[in-house]
């Protein structure tokens, strides 16, 4: 029935835009001082000078952006990684890129003397940048080029080595921790709104190239020859997704610090809605993945009041059962 | 062909004792007795570096059982950590070998089915608690482990073991106790988060014959079974509907060898902290030394060893006076290995 | 005449969907039965069943008149070999290995390797023109020398009964016409029953003692290729219109496809 299934995804779709503007909603108005809709809407339109107006634009909207930035960012590195490596497990995260980022905020907190957020951006984007290259340098070496086993390992050992740098300088430079171990875990707190401006352009960039190789992607699935033979070439489809994930994970990193599970999760969930297409897998990826961030991030603000949950940690604690409910009822494919 | 002469399969040879026959694969064997070798003279290294040199043809005679002055140091103070190093890197060899056989995944090792997560979870949270003496802390932990995989295996299962879903609900069970660990971590008191990152390094600092005792005895209680799994292994790695047409009973074996990684993967984190990347590295560097099919768990559990040992000779003289955790070390041993076999790899390699 | 593999009121289903519906089917001794019938007509489906690697939903399959659900799976191994339609090798395993994997269900853990393994092995190897590639990496062949490599792996496991899914996929005329020459050989002079699952119909019907045509989940006919081929079966089962007339080589019944397009030459 091949009538029904667009509508199914267009459906799906809508639905993901409604969830994704009620998420928006939410971070807006949900917090240690909530805001009515009306009162938002009010001091986005029209200004004003209340103590509410200014809580919503000077925190509350650039943590919200922060978050859609972030969110979609990460969901899409993740899907284009998994295409490219063919390993449903791959994420910025085992492949190593948010590792190289970690690496190289904790060397510029430690040896560095940089101490803050906006300071850690561009150190956060060297640090990606160098790992994917190391990580592909790596896999293209030897007979056979970069396969997807190759890749999938040598991002396994970098990021093993890249870890042990990184433990290796906080177990030895005890006031690097402290500070290090909650930049570490990722959030969307104190984030200012000076951040948007330094990553938009890369985040700009990176969906850019990872779209622009949909096609390729869905073509690399069925297989290297099959993809050779539809034309696609399939060194350049995963240089370019690649290249589009680095920046796209170095650029939410710089932002948000190594927010797990958004980029290994979310594009399972896509997947299991509009099925396997990437030019539909890619947006409802994209759709997606800052809703579950923003919901994990108001959800993280009034568990334990006055305190606040990092993101990082309440999207795993929120996305997990998700996850786990959808790959038992999905025939996942091998 | 010359027919009956020829021994088959192709690269194996065959010891006969009696009514029983034997496959060994040459090149395997030939791996394992350089990494025996190899392991020999990283342990003698290991005895003989340390605030004090002495000398090897001092160690092995103190070895053996000859009084010398340096005795004490030798045999009461790095012999017992050598063998706690040995073991905790064989039963990590195997842990991970198994667990990437029936998760068909060359990236699966206990931290990506919870292992190392639960663990984690259950010991911060004793420490933050201040629940647990010392003594305690890896029975908790070896729990905490043994628990998580268990947890991941019942949420994966449905009328069969999918190994894709197995990695990602375990993967996905793995993220969320780290979070849950973090949290613990950055709502916990400075020190306690201090003492946590350097449990969650793995450490075999102070690791004496009490403190190895729980793996060492696994090691030799679970010695049958791993012999089961040796073999066991060879017919999970076809894929499931041949594998069941020559009567493999997949969904037991694969539990049974599930069950044997977890087991050993567990204690070995309760002992020295999730030392997990030795449980991926070196099953696949043993893979790539040997050539075979299946993943070689005497050559895994030796390649396990040796990277522990070397790492934790590295960690104890590299900045000396200050001990590093040996977790710091094992990937920086381990991985510049793996990539360099990767690179130079002369197999195209398939799908994972 | 006996059969030791029957199949009584099967019911086959994936999750919820029925495939095959309270079918009753008794495999003959010492004959090639060949299973035709168009795509998704659930013949492989009938086969996995038969070799145990689909639990029945209803009825059952009874080998020697013993439930097969209930007989432990290394026994049924000794009795049925089986070759799935797209079995998939472990990555960089030698030819003579993966051959070897065969005799599984002959061997236990002191007894790895006996002299009756090595005979049948070689003789797999040598029956299918493998013996050469031994040493080669089963990734570096070409589809039909890998064709024929899992069939030495089946043929390995020297079983009486001998399920085939499709064995001639991948493989050119003449290599398609050496597997079925195989099995026909193997019928005739070590006595083995095999069952095939083809779609190419006159190939079912040359190299067939007795034939299954289904449809929809359910048999339309069998019996000897020569009662059961004809211009009405091949409408009914396949949709086609066609003639049939006798194989100029075997005599078996052959089947001319009609040319709608060009009908005036047929008729």
């Amino acid at each position: 029935m091949p009538a029904a299934f667009p509508s199914r995804r267009v459906l799906a779709t809508s639905a993901a835009v409604v969830a994704l503007l009620l998420a928006v909603l939410l971070s807006l108005t949900v917090g240690a001082r909530a805001i009515a809709p009306s009162t938002v809407l009010d001091a986005l339109l029209h200004g004003g000078t209340s103590d509410d107006a200014e809580v919503v634009r000077q925190l509350r909207v650039p943590r919200t952006v922060i978050g859609l930035m972030v969110g979609t960012a990460l969901a899409l590195a993740g899907t284009a990684l998994q295409g490219i490596t063919r390993n449903p497990i791959a994420d910025p995260g085992i492949l190593g890129i948010s590792q190289g980022s970690s690496v190289a905020v904790v060397l510029a907190i430690a040896f560095l003397g940089v101490h803050d957020l906006s300071g850690y951006v561009w150190f956060a984007f060297a640090g990606a940048a160098l790992a994917s290259v190391a990580v592909y340098a790596i896999a293209s070496g030897g007979r056979g080029g970069a396969t997807p086993v190759k890749l999938a390992l040598g991002g396994a050992a970098i990021n093993a080595l890249l870890l042990s740098v990184t433990t290796g300088v906080l177990t030895t430079r005890a006031s690097a921790l402290d500070e290090f171990r909650f930049w570490q875990i990722g959030s969307l707190d104190g984030r200012d709104a000076g951040i948007i401006g330094q990553i938009w352009p890369f985040l700009l960039l990176g969906a850019v190239l990872v779209l622009s190789v949909a096609r390729g992607l869905d073509a690399l699935a069925l297989g290297e020859d099959v993809a050779k033979g539809l034309g696609q070439r399939v060194a350049t489809v995963r240089i370019v997704g690649g290249l589009g994930a680095t920046v796209l994970t170095g650029a939410a990193v710089a932002a948000a610090g190594p927010v797990a599970f958004v980029g290994l999760a979310v594009p399972h969930i896509a997947r299991a809605v509009v099925g396997s297409d990437h030019r539909w897998v890619l947006p409802m990826a994209a759709l997606t993945g800052p809703v579950m961030l923003l919901v994990a991030d108001v959800a993280g603000r009034i568990v334990f009041p006055p305190g606040e949950v990092p993101a990082g940690v309440m999207t795993a604690l929120i996305g997990v059962p998700f996850l786990v409910t959808l790959v038992r009822r999905k025939a996942v494919p091998a | 062909m010359s027919g009956t002469t020829v021994v088959r399969p192709a690269g194996y040879g065959v010891v006969r004792a009696g009514r029983g026959s034997f496959l060994v694969h040459r090149r395997s064997a030939l791996v394992a007795g350089g990494l025996l070798l190899l392991l020999a003279a990283a342990s003698v290294a290991y005895l003989c570096v340390g605030e004090r040199f002495v000398g090897p043809s001092e160690v092995v005679r103190i070895l053996l059982g000859e009084s010398s002055p340096s005795a004490f140091v030798v045999a009461e103070l790095r012999e017992p950590r050598l063998v706690a190093a040995l073991a905790v890197g064989a039963a990590f060899g195997i842990g991970g070998a198994l667990v990437q056989t029936v998760a068909r995944n060359p990236l699966a090792s206990p931290d990506i089915i919870g292992i190392s997560q639960g663990a984690g979870v259950v010991t911060v949270a004793a420490m933050t608690f201040g629940i647990g003496s010392y003594a305690a802390l890896p029975y908790l932990s070896i729990a905490g482990g043994v628990l998580a995989a268990a947890l991941v295996y019942v949420f994966a299962w449905r009328g069969g073991l999918h190994a894709t879903r197995f990695v990602l609900i375990g993967i996905g069970f793995a993220i969320a106790l780290r979070s849950l660990t973090t949290l613990f971590m950055t709502k916990g008191d400075y020190l306690v988060a201090q003492q946590a990152q350097i449990w969650m390094t793995g450490s075999l600092n102070g690791r004496g014959w009490d403190e190895s005792a729980p793996i060492r005895w696994t090691l030799l209680l679970m010695l049958p079974a791993v012999l089961w799994a040796a073999r066991a292994q060879r017919t999970v790695s076809l894929d499931d509907d041949t594998a069941t047409a020559l009567g493999v009973r997949l969904g037991r074996v694969r539990l049974g060898l599930v069950a044997v990684g977890v087991v050993l993967a567990s204690v070995a984190t309760g002992v020295a902290g999730p030392v997990d990347f030795v449980a991926l590295l070196a099953p696949q560097i043993a893979r790539r030394m040997t050539r075979t099919a299946q993943i070689p768990l005497l050559c895994s559990a030796l390649a396990g060893a040796v990277t522990v040992v070397v790492a934790d000779l590295l960690a104890r003289r590299l900045l000396s006076p200050v001990e590093l955790p040996v977790g710091v070390l094992t990937a920086a041993v381990g991985a510049p290995y793996l990539i360099w076999l990767i690179v130079r790899s002369r197999t195209a390699g398939g799908n994972a | 005449m006996s059969s030791r593999l029957t199949a009584r009121g099967l019911t086959l289903a994936y999750e919820d969907r029925t495939v095959v519906d309270e079918l009753d089917l008794a495999i003959p001794d010492g004959k090639v039965t060949v299973i035709v019938g168009p795509n998704a007509c659930g013949k492989s489906t009938t086969l996995r069943a038969l070799g145990r690697l689909l639990r029945p939903a209803g009825g059952a399959v009874l080998l020697d008149g013993e439930e097969l659900a209930k007989l432990p799976t290394k026994r049924i191994a000794r009795s049925i070999g089986l070759l799935p339609q797209t079995p998939v090798a472990p990555e960089a395993i030698t030819v003579g290995d993966l051959v070897s994997r065969g005799r599984q269900p002959h061997q236990a853990w002191w007894k790895q390797w006996s002299e009756e393994d090595e005979r049948a092995v070689t003789d797999a190897m040598e029956r299918t023109d493998v013996a050469a590639l031994a040493d080669r990496s089963v990734d570096a062949l070409s589809g039909g020398q890998r064709q024929r490599v899992w069939i030495a792996m089946a043929l390995a496991q020297e079983t009486d009964l001998l399920l085939l899914d499709e064995p001639t996929t991948y493989l050119d005329i003449s290599h398609q016409v050496e597997v079925l020459d195989l099995v026909r050989r193997l019928n005739r002079l070590r006595g083995r029953t095999v069952v095939l699952v083809l779609h190419d119909l006159n190939q079912a019907a040359r190299y067939a003692d007795h034939l299954v045509a289904m449809k929809a989940g359910r048999v339309v006919a069998e019996g000897p290729p020569e009662e059961v081929v004809t211009a009405e079966l091949v409408r009914d089962v396949f949709g086609l219109e066609s003639v049939v007339v006798p194989d100029p080589v075997t005599g078996s019944p052959l089947v001319v496809p009609g040319a709608p397009w060009h009908a005036e030459v047929v008729r």
